[in-house]
């Protein structure tokens, strides 16, 4: 009798809470959402399934080994990859492997854009100050607005861990939401003849520009921000490994193995890591609130800037201000919504191949921007 | 009743020197960098092409030199790549007739071995 009692005390009947439940719920809504509405599948199926992993309740510190927060636990040695900031560079390394530079070496005014939308991240920053956040903490919180998921889990992984989960959530979801976050900004801050103006269209890049392009530009990012440099480092590494074309298998393994890889486990232990017990706070909820102010700065600050370029650049080389909404980053997504949105204004329109621009600009601002928090408060 | 107020407490007097200063140089940080990555690109390659240009000369084609780093619209690449891809389809217009069926061999594991089946229906046998 006693060993029956024992075993439904050690089972999640028994130390289940309101907390796990709801987010056993939440959990199941982000995976009905991720296979449903195809909202970023490939992260938030992990994610989501990680949330039930981590939220089955069990008896905790009893010596089971089972929670990812208990050391000698499997998920605990997963989780280490995210603790100690290995998985976010090897994202970066297959990231580099996919992305095509072209757009943004044919056009490179169009890398100021990457810069301007990375305005969220610093006054969201400030944000998360007002509200009592600690200064690093409140750098992990700002990083958000750069929407670039992996350059977000490696800030928080380095200078608030505790806070990495909801962090991690609150970047993710609201990369899967872009299709509805940024088009009602595109629209207030651009008039009907703004979103028709048709750009020129990319000039052709040589192969010795775009193997030239990767070298160059880590050596300047890297000089000025060497805290970016296991995220830059690795996303030049991986173009380049696509581009030089003798390094065909690496270049594949990276693109397709390792950022597989990577990325299942990443986000299952993501997912896990939201332990009702730790995750269900009050400091979540204020991160989630400062998460979408962060995209929606970012966005009009994008969009902003693209307006007062075009006040200095000649008639016929006028930019399409919907495309500063692609400097967010979260590569293809923002750029697929700027392609969305100029069609809606002019069904033959097509932005994608611009927007691609600074959504790849993006990425290495809101890289350079995580050096510097990191770099500046370390 | 919890009013907003009480749920995000701003208090921006909690924003101090210091912050602001991370925040304003690390925007400005963020923006040389691209910007830097903007003038060397926008540089390097007009240094090329006049290099280009200046060996084309020398060679003695004028008319060819000036049309280095000249744009190819859209609409021709787009043409070309229709022409080629049409020419290329043409040619398997033909096939060669032979069909291969290639024999997919099946690597030995432990795991789809018969012998390590639950039900061994070879002992079953009369």
């Amino acid at each position: 009798m006693e060993g029956i009692v024992r075993f439904f005390e050690n089972s999640g009947f028994a130390n289940a809470t309101p907390g796990h439940l709801l987010m056993i719920l939440i959990g199941m809504t982000v995976i009905y959402f991720a296979i449903r509405n195809e909202y970023k599948p490939l992260l938030l199926v992990p994610i989501g399934f990680g949330i039930l992993i981590g939220n089955i309740p069990f008896v905790e510190h009893a010596g089971l080994h089972l929670g990812i927060y208990e050391d000698g636990s499997v998920m605990n040695y997963l989780y280490m990859g995210v603790l100690k900031g290995i998985f976010p560079p090897l994202i970066f390394l297959g990231i580099g492997a996919m992305t095509d530079f072209s757009t943004l070496i044919s056009n490179p005014k169009l890398m100021l854009l990457g810069a301007a939308a990375q305005l969220g991240i610093f006054l969201t920053y400030l944000g998360a100050i007002s509200l009592g956040f600690t200064n690093p903490e409140a750098a992990s919180i700002g990083i958000i607005g750069g929407a670039d998921g992996p350059t977000a889990i490696f800030l928080s992984s380095k200078l608030a861990p505790h806070l990495i989960g909801a962090i991690a959530i609150a970047a993710y979801s609201y990369m899967a939401l872009l299709p509805v976050i940024q088009p009602p900004i595109m629209r207030l801050l651009t008039t009907k003849k703004e979103r028709r103006i048709k750009m020129r269209p990319p000039r052709s890049v040589s192969k010795v520009e775009k193997i030239r392009f990767p070298v160059l530009a880590l050596l300047l990012t890297g000089f000025i921000a060497p805290g970016s440099l296991p995220l830059l480092g690795m996303l030049f590494l991986g173009n380049l490994l696509k581009e030089s074309m003798v390094t065909k298998r690496l270049a594949d393994t990276a693109k397709n193995t390792i950022i597989d890889i990577v990325t299942i486990i990443l986000g299952v232990t993501i997912g896990a890591s939201t332990q009702a017990t730790t995750f269900l706070t009050r400091e979540s909820m204020l991160i989630f609130v400062l998460g979408a102010t962060a995209f929606m700065i970012s966005t009009a600050g994008g969009v902003l800037f693209a307006k007062i370029m075009n006040i200095f650049l000649s008639a016929e080389n006028k930019i399409n201000p919907l495309i500063g909404a692609a400097g967010v980053s979260a590569a293809p997504d923002s750029a697929l919504v700027v392609q969305m949105e100029g069609l809606k204004a002019d069904p033959d329109n097509h932005l994608i191949m611009h927007a691609m621009a600074p959504n790849v600009a993006g990425l290495i601002g809101s890289a350079v921007a995580a050096g510097i928090m990191m770099s500046y408060l370390l | 009743m919890t009013t907003v107020a009480q749920l995000l407490p701003i208090d921006l007097s909690a924003i101090g020197k210091e912050h602001l200063t991370l925040a304003v140089i690390g925007y400005s940080v963020v923006f040389l960098s691209l910007f830097l990555l903007f003038l060397v690109f926008t540089v390097v390659p007009k240094f090329f092409t006049h290099n280009l240009r200046v060996k084309i000369q020398k060679e003695g084609g004028a008319e060819k030199a000036a049309l280095v780093n000249r744009m190819v619209p859209g609409e021709v690449s787009a043409a070309i790549a229709v022409a080629i891809s049409l020419y290329l389809e043409e040619l398997h217009d033909q096939e060669t007739a032979i069909l291969t069926i290639k024999k997919v061999g099946k690597s030995y594991s432990p795991w789809n071995s018969k012998i390590y089946n639950v039900i061994n229906f070879n002992g079953f046998q009369r």
